[in-house]
């Protein structure tokens, strides 16, 4: 069999050259490279060839198809480029591109996320302990006995559950601070504890969700103070908030720490000089405090030894303080309307 | 709990250069939170549970005393005590007290020749700004006293007390007291009470005086009551009786047992001299509990621990001193009014720290070593997964953990105290919400997909729920096999093997689900990778059309082609039209170049397999 491929190839070029539209290029490549094209006959005629000639032809036919698909390539950019010149050809390309459907991260993930990549930072280990948990973890090993007034704050909801003789009542854990328990039993110290979690306080208005999460802190080692509670915070004021962003701790009180503190932060609104929505300057960011020794005891720690601090707050709430999104009705959150949640 | 004390009546205590707002600032930084100034005057604090000593104007001009030194302002105690008067004459109250523990402190006098009239302008003044309404001379001095001295006080007209007579006791159920507000109470059992010598109710202790026995205009002889009651009952009889006034939310706080007489006399002075009256009677004081004193060891070393930094022992002892503490040796004894509230050397720690300033304390970044990091959790592919699913077009949604019956599903658990019907029982499935969120946005778009992540609480005898984290997927306007194969896309990206069991359900209205357990998930993930070494000879594709019938499954086909030969390296679904198959078929062979000869024994291999399993052939 005799093959002419040089001629194929300059009919080829000759033809691709007169080309000028997008249709008859289309022909071009039909007539070539199509189903029924040339090279495709040449193809299945040397198949059937002899072994020598096969072996000989099938090599010129290789390097037709290379030729042609290379011509056929360089012409479509040239087409394009030729498209220019159209009259719509400069609007076309602002006309929006075709963008494929990408959905949407729920706010509480955005913002677990950022609070964890800030505390990961600082060696921070996250973890995640139950959200329907026994009265024992959420109160009672907080140094909060069963009869104390300061488990009225809590609104807690109660499980339809048989009661544990030890471990008492189940509940849903209306903070996070159960975790801090769990964790200090796990007998692994030094503690540098992230416990974001879902907790369930008996309330529902703007303010207020059923089910909402928190995250908490948990530093045990030697020689912890109030000092290096003072420096997370620092940190993660830097990083969450910005720069311009100052805090102060206040006294306050609570059962499952001595000293216990209230963390406020300058108010994102009007800077700290005092407005409406804060208090002379300052708005509450949360709890924290220095661990009772009661509560390390009940954590298995010897509290002449350790000592830790800790903080417990509502993930919503500091995402909310951060971005100033004034979201008029926190219940938003749970409603799941896809309007409210394409925004984020 | 928030008080309102006017700066002005603090002045009655404390001379200071400092302005109102120095003072809201000092307290805010070092006792407690000022809210609001009201008027340039009234500042309104949130005292916090454990320091009942706060709800009054003598235990917020203590903190002053303290506080406005350390933030270098003067801070001078003017307060003089009421002379104390002679406490004699003929009118007696008999007292019967059923369990000591009741009232641990009682205390009463009898003044006579009262005259009940209007108080002074100054009284009802300071009243006024605290929120209290005056009423007269004889009630608004005991409302004065517990708003200065933060000691609840009762007047009774002595004269209806029949047969001049008390019985202190715990209410039977169903017992009956109108109070002063006019309002009929019935009572629970275990409230404390007071019933005179006629078997009437006189007092709703430390919540409420009783109608019966009120001062009124023409009241002569007046019985003024000052006592300590057991703070747990006074708090579960008036949360019970929904029944929440100043009284009630001081005494369950815990009041000043040493303050009880000094407030007594203070009241008593005040009163003979607004009213012209005279004392009648013994000082009644019966005490039923003996307080000892409380001491804790002093240890300046812990107290830096603390802090983190070095406090003089001066500053120590200074600061202690001024908030009341008696500092003797190594011990440090505790003021009567802050005795239920410190215990322990860290209770003294937080005492100085405060006033010594937590914004003077350095920030420092803890050292040590660094936790042992043990991963147990599934943090980061969670995130991959919702990366994924978000970039194919899904939204991510939150649901309450709780749902209402119609969505609990079998065994979900009950909870005791819902907030309302929908939120009855925690949830055992991902499904039904998300399901439910669909049907509400049904006007969003023709298509939506939608997924959440969280845990689902399931029913485990004798101990907590199981609360495993699910996956759960809902889609509307996707086809079933575009909804599958993001499923499975979704394993790939993972890492777990195409063979991970799943299920989708199918719902009315074009909708569908699927759930997954997401620890199951997690636990076989990246285990699906293993690495084929390149070679550099070609594969061959090429195309099959197979005839099928409905009792066979795609797994069943696959299964039958790729274990033909070795050389099959891949295979996939290209189409289906009507019952004919065609799957893609990738030949390669590791060791040599395959060609089209190799492929066509394999092929006729395969389909001779296919045919005697399943009778499956080739169409033609």
């Amino acid at each position: 069999m005799k093959l002419d491929t040089e001629a194929i190839k300059s009919e080829a070029k000759e033809m691709l050259e007169k080309s000028g539209e997008p249709g008859s290029l289309a022909e071009w490549h039909s007539k070539y490279l199509g189903k029924k094209g040339i090279l495709r006959t040449l193809t299945s005629d040397v198949s059937d060839l002899a072994v020598e000639e096969k072996k000989e032809l099938g090599r010129k036919v290789n390097e037709l198809k290379s030729y042609l698909e290379e011509a056929y390539a360089g012409s479509l950019n040239s087409v394009t480029s030729i498209k220019k010149d159209k009259p719509l050809e400069n609007f076309y390309k602002t006309l929006p591109g075709k963008k494929p459907e990408i959905g949407h991260l729920h706010l509480i993930t955005q913002a677990i996320r950022e609070i964890n990549e800030v505390f990961s930072k600082l060696g921070f280990i996250r973890v995640r302990y139950p959200e329907v948990e026994w009265d024992y973890y959420s109160f009672e090993a907080l140094n909060m006995p069963k009869t104390h007034p300061a488990r009225d704050e809590w609104e807690t909801f109660f499980i339809d559950l048989p009661e544990d003789p030890k471990l008492g009542k189940v509940v849903i854990t209306p903070h996070t601070s159960n975790g801090q328990i769990r964790e200090m039993l796990k007998g692994n110290l030094p503690i540098r504890m992230l416990n974001i979690s879902r907790c369930g306080r008996r309330q529902s208005d703007i303010n207020h969700v059923p089910t909402f999460y928190q995250f908490e802190g948990l530093v045990v080692d030697k020689n912890i103070s109030i000092t290096h509670l003072k420096g997370v915070l620092e940190y993660l004021i830097y990083n969450f908030f910005g720069k311009d962003t100052k805090f102060r701790l206040r006294p306050y009180d609570f059962r499952f720490t001595e000293p216990s503190f209230e963390v406020d932060v300058t108010c994102g609104i009007c800077g700290g000089k005092g407005c409406r929505f804060c208090k002379e300057g300052w708005v509450e960011l949360g709890g924290a405090g220095m661990v009772h020794p009661n509560v390390l005891k009940a954590g298995g720690i010897d509290p002449e030894v350790y000592s830790g601090f800790a903080f417990g707050w509502g993930v919503e709430r500091v995402l909310m303080m951060r971005t100033g999104l004034k979201i008029d009705d926190i219940r938003y959150l749970f409603e799941n309307n896809l309007k409210f949640l394409e925004q984020f | 709990m928030n008080v309102l004390i006017p700066f002005s009546w603090l002045k009655d205590y404390v001379k200071t250069n400092a302005g109102v707002r120095d003072v809201a600032k000092a307290l805010s930084e070092h006792s407690f939170s000022v809210e609001k100034i009201v008027d340039d005057d009234v500042l309104e604090i949130e005292v916090t549970p454990n320091r009942g000593d706060g709800l009054s104007v003598l235990g917020i001009a203590r903190e002053l005393a303290a506080v406005l030194p350390a933030k270098g302002f003067s801070a001078e105690w003017i307060k003089k005590p009421f002379p104390v008067k002679k406490y004699s004459g003929k009118d007696k109250l008999k007292v019967t007290i059923s369990d000591n523990s009741l009232v641990p402190r009682f205390s009463a006098a009898v003044i006579d020749k009262v005259k009940v009239k209007e108080s002074p302008a100054l009284t009802k003044e300071r009243l006024s700004k605290v929120g209290i309404r005056a009423i007269n001379n004889v009630v608004d001095v005991t409302n004065y006293y517990m708003i200065e001295l933060g000691q609840p006080m009762h007047a009774f007209d002595y004269d209806k007390i029949m047969g001049h007579e008390m019985i202190v006791r715990e209410s039977k159920k169903g017992e009956e007291i109108v109070t002063l507000d006019g309002v009929k109470r019935i009572l629970p059992e275990g409230v404390i009470v007071i019933e005179d010598g006629d078997g009437r109710l006189i007092d709703l202790c430390g919540i409420m005086g009783g109608l019966n026995s009120e001062v009124d205009e023409n009241t002569t002889k007046v019985l003024l009551f000052v006592q300590v009651y057991d703070p747990v009952r006074i708090r579960k009889s008036s949360m019970s009786l929904g029944h929440r006034t100043e009284a009630a939310l001081r005494f369950e706080k815990g009041v000043d047992f040493e303050s009880v007489i000094p407030s007594l006399q203070t009241a008593v002075g005040m009163l003979t001299e607004l009213s012209g009256g005279e004392v009648s009677s013994e000082l009644i004081d019966l005490t039923g509990t003996v307080y000892t004193k409380k001491h804790i060891k002093i240890d300046y070393e812990k107290i830096n621990k603390i802090a983190g930094t070095e406090i003089k022992k001066d500053f120590v002892n200074a600061t202690l001193t001024s908030l009341g503490f008696v500092i003797k040796g190594n011990d440090v004894y505790v003021p009567s009014w802050r005795y239920d509230d410190i215990d322990i050397i860290e209770d003294l720690a937080e005492e100085v720290i405060r006033i010594y300033g937590y914004q003077d304390l350095p920030n420092e970044l803890p050292g040590g070593t660094l936790p042992h990091h043990t991963k147990t959790n599934n943090f980061a592919l969670e995130d991959k997964a919702k990366d994924f699913l978000k970039h194919m077009g899904f939204f991510e949604c939150y649901n309450y953990s709780a749902v209402p019956g119609n969505m609990a599903g079998q065994g979900a658990l009950k909870v005791k105290n819902p907030l309302n019907a929908d939120l009855e029982f925690l949830r055992v499935s991902l499904t039904p919400k998300l399901l439910d969120v669909l049907n509400k946005n049904r006007g969003y778009s023709e298509s939506v997909k939608l997924f959440e992540l969280s845990s689902v609480y399931l029913p485990k005898k004798g101990d907590l729920p199981e609360q495993p984290y699910m996956l759960g997927i809902a889609a509307k306007g996707v086809d079933f096999l575009v909804f599958k194969g993001i499923i499975e896309a979704l394993f790939e990206e993972l890492g777990v093997s195409a063979d991970f069991p799943f299920e989708i359900g199918e719902h009315a209205g074009g909708i569908l689900s699927c759930e997954i357990s997401f620890d199951e998930l997690a636990g076989v993930a990246g285990s699906g990778r293993v690495y084929s070494p390149l070679t550099g000879f070609n594969s061959i594709k090429e195309d099959i059309t197979i005839i099928v019938g409905d009792t066979t499954s795609f797994s069943e086909i696959i299964s039958v082609v790729s274990n033909a030969d070795v050389r099959v390296n891949k295979v996939s679904f290209k189409d289906v039209y009507e019952n004919a198959l065609t799957l893609s078929i990738e030949f390669l062979d590791r060791a040599k170049q395959i060609t089209s000869e190799d492929t066509k024994a394999i092929r006729d291999g395969i389909i001779k397999n296919l045919d005697s399993k399943y009778g499956i052939k080739l169409k033609v």
